[in-house]
């Protein structure tokens, strides 16, 4: 390692931990790296508005917060749920299985964790708490670990940043997630059924089966989109980006025309909210651009592959190694960060080691999902406490047995390729390359 | 001085949500025209792209406080206010330091590109890439400004930036 490689690692990590915004400090690290190598201080600047210039991929990080967003203003989201209420909210701990099914359906709409527990996650926590057959913890803890299915479940803006620095094809990445994304699904409902039993939670008020259909009616709308985001990917007919981009239309198109849910005032205070995420995760994004330029001119991650190759280890042990190591960085960083700063670095040793691109991008993105609810810091527990106001103490108690089920489900996932795999290879992918 | 700096700050989410509309308008453009015209358009692409970067620097330069970027602050938050002073000063003064220093050359790189033009539009990327420049001088007057609040006295920097972010 090169001095001014050090240096610039040095800067970076001390200044980010004392609380300096993690794009500036990219930017501050890259800067010194340039200065100590004595390379053209420009080339920062120069790497980070080309990077963001060039990558026609990225463009899909603000269309899927822009349609997120207006999910969330319009009254899809309530639709969706009162739907879910009718289908699977007759079952004991009723309305904890709505929460997780309800996830996964929004999470076949918007390709973030953040949206889904901010939107329809606040409306289903009310609901829990007034049944009055869960305490809030316990509503706001499965809410949160279900918002984690929200990025595995295409469209998926973690999977775009991943084949951003990979170069994997985001349509097979997309279509890896379905399984896993279905599997922790079904992990968590297993854990609500088994909870709900052991604490004797008390049956919800059961929406008459007859109801269904009109309650179908209402929400067919929206439960369309997902079938047009994948048949629009699939089908061959648009790219990712461009299925972005027709989703947040179309869900303009139907919150604004058919549910009556936006109109053109508080259509700037969701553009507003959107352009401030995006540019956020953007400069993060530009960040990581020019840190990735340093640690390639340093030849980083082939020197971590090479030595992974020395030390001859199998792929399950390598796997096993960078899982903990994401769920320990999970607990202190966020996924963006680790997606575009930490995952580059093992991206080639990765290859080396015969993990095929695609199944390591869905177990990288599934581990950082679990990351968001991790304690001290998880994003998910954060974006609850701030939209319903109960405390991250009710919440961290409740959490641990979803945590448990997740992580179960991350296990099958790292174990069994073929849970990834499956789908992408009857979609035409050739595993291994 | 105040309501003046509210006012421009309102301005400059005006010009970020129309920006962001821009992009958004000239890509449902580009899918109309490709898939229901059969008639694909090369500078809606480039119109996109364009005002994604100029989002995200626009957005990042006037639009976003300190406390609106990713940031990790548990540790910022688990210390005292003494000691909370000197992390935002010492952060405060390292973006100075570093953006300032590295203008000079951005500079150069940038007017460079008068002479090279967009694909299809053939706008100078001199004026697109610019962006970039009025990102380093609006985060080099934020920090700087924050800096000077931190060394000033013990006031309470986040609720001035939080009020001043409104």
């Amino acid at each position: 390692m090169s001095t001014a490689f050090a240096l610039c690692l040095l800067a970076l990590f001390t200044l980010a931990a004392i609380g300096m915004p993690i794009a500036h400090a990219t930017i501050v690290g890259a800067v010194v790296y340039l200065a100590v190598a004595g390379q053209d201080l420009g080339l920062a600047g120069e790497q980070i508005v080309y990077g963001i210039y060039d990558s026609f991929v990225l463009l899909a990080v603000p269309l899927f917060i822009v349609a997120a967003n207006i999910m969330n203003a319009g009254s899809i989201s309530d639709r969706l749920l009162e739907f879910c209420v009718a289908l699977v909210g007759r079952f004991k701990g009723g309305l904890g299985h709505v929460n997780v099914v309800a996830s996964l359906i929004f999470s076949g709409m918007s390709g973030s964790a953040v949206a889904d527990a901010a939107g329809i996650g606040k409306v289903i926590i009310d609901m829990m708490a007034k049944s009055g057959h869960y305490t809030r913890g316990y509503a706001a803890a499965i809410t949160a670990a279900s918002a984690t299915i929200g990025p595995i479940i295409p469209p998926s803006i973690p999977m775009v940043l991943y084949a951003l620095v990979s170069d994997a094809s985001i349509g097979y990445l997309f279509l890896g997630g379905v399984l896993p994304g279905l599997l922790m699904g079904a992990m968590l409902m297993v854990m609500n059924a088994v909870i709900s039993r052991r604490r004797g939670f008390e049956a919800d008020d059961v929406v008459p089966l007859k109801k269904l259909p009109n309650l179908t009616l209402r929400a067919f709308p929206a439960l369309l989109m997902p079938v047009i985001l994948l048949y629009g990917i699939y089908g061959g007919a648009t790219t990712p980006t461009e299925a972005a981009a027709v989703a947040a239309a179309y869900a303009l198109l139907v919150s604004a025309v058919l549910y009556r849910g936006v109109t053109l005032g508080n259509l700037r205070a969701i553009m507003l909210s959107s352009v401030k995420s995006s540019a956020s995760v953007g400069l993060v994004i530009g960040g990581a651009l020019i840190l990735n330029y340093v640690v390639a001119s340093e030849k980083v991650p082939e020197a971590l592959a090479a030595a992974m190759e020395g030390m001859e280890v199998s792929w399950v042990a390598f796997m096993i190694a960078i899982n903990l190591l994401l769920l320990a960085l999970g607990c202190i960083l966020d996924a963006t960060t680790i997606i575009l700063v930490i995952i580059p670095l093992f991206v080639p040793a990765a290859l080396a080691m015969g993990v095929d691109p695609i199944h390591f991008g869905v177990v990288v993105v599934v581990n950082c999902m679990i990351g968001l609810i991790t304690p001290p810091y998880g994003i998910l527990l954060f974006v609850i406490n701030g939209v319903t106001g109960i405390t991250l103490k009710e919440m961290i108690v409740e959490v641990w047995p979803f945590l448990i089920a997740l992580l179960i489900a991350l296990a099958l996932i790292v174990a069994f390729p073929e849970i990834v795999l499956w789908l992408p290879i009857e979609f035409g992918y050739k595993p291994g390359g | 001085m105040r309501t003046a700096l509210r006012w421009l700050r309102a301005r400059a989410d005006d010009v970020a949500v129309l920006l962001l509309t821009a992009m958004f308008v000239a890509f449902i453009v580009q899918i109309t025209s490709r898939y229901v015209f059969n008639h694909p358009l090369g500078w809606t692409l480039e119109v996109c792209v364009t005002m994604w970067l100029w989002a995200v620097m626009w957005g990042s330069a006037f639009c976003l406080s300190n406390d609106d970027h990713v940031r990790f602050d548990m540790l910022y938050h688990a210390v005292g206010q003494r000691t909370r002073r000197v992390f935002a000063g010492i952060c405060a003064l390292a973006i100075v330091i570093a953006l300032a220093s590295a203008l000079p050359a951005t500079w150069d790189f940038v007017s460079f590109l008068t002479i090279k033009k967009s694909a299809v539009l053939r706008i100078p990327l001199a004026y697109i890439f610019g962006i970039y420049l009025v990102f380093m001088v609006a985060a080099i007057a934020m920090y700087g400004h924050r800096l000077v609040r931190v060394l000033k006295g013990p006031a309470e920097t986040e609720d001035v930036e939080h009020e001043a972010a409104r």
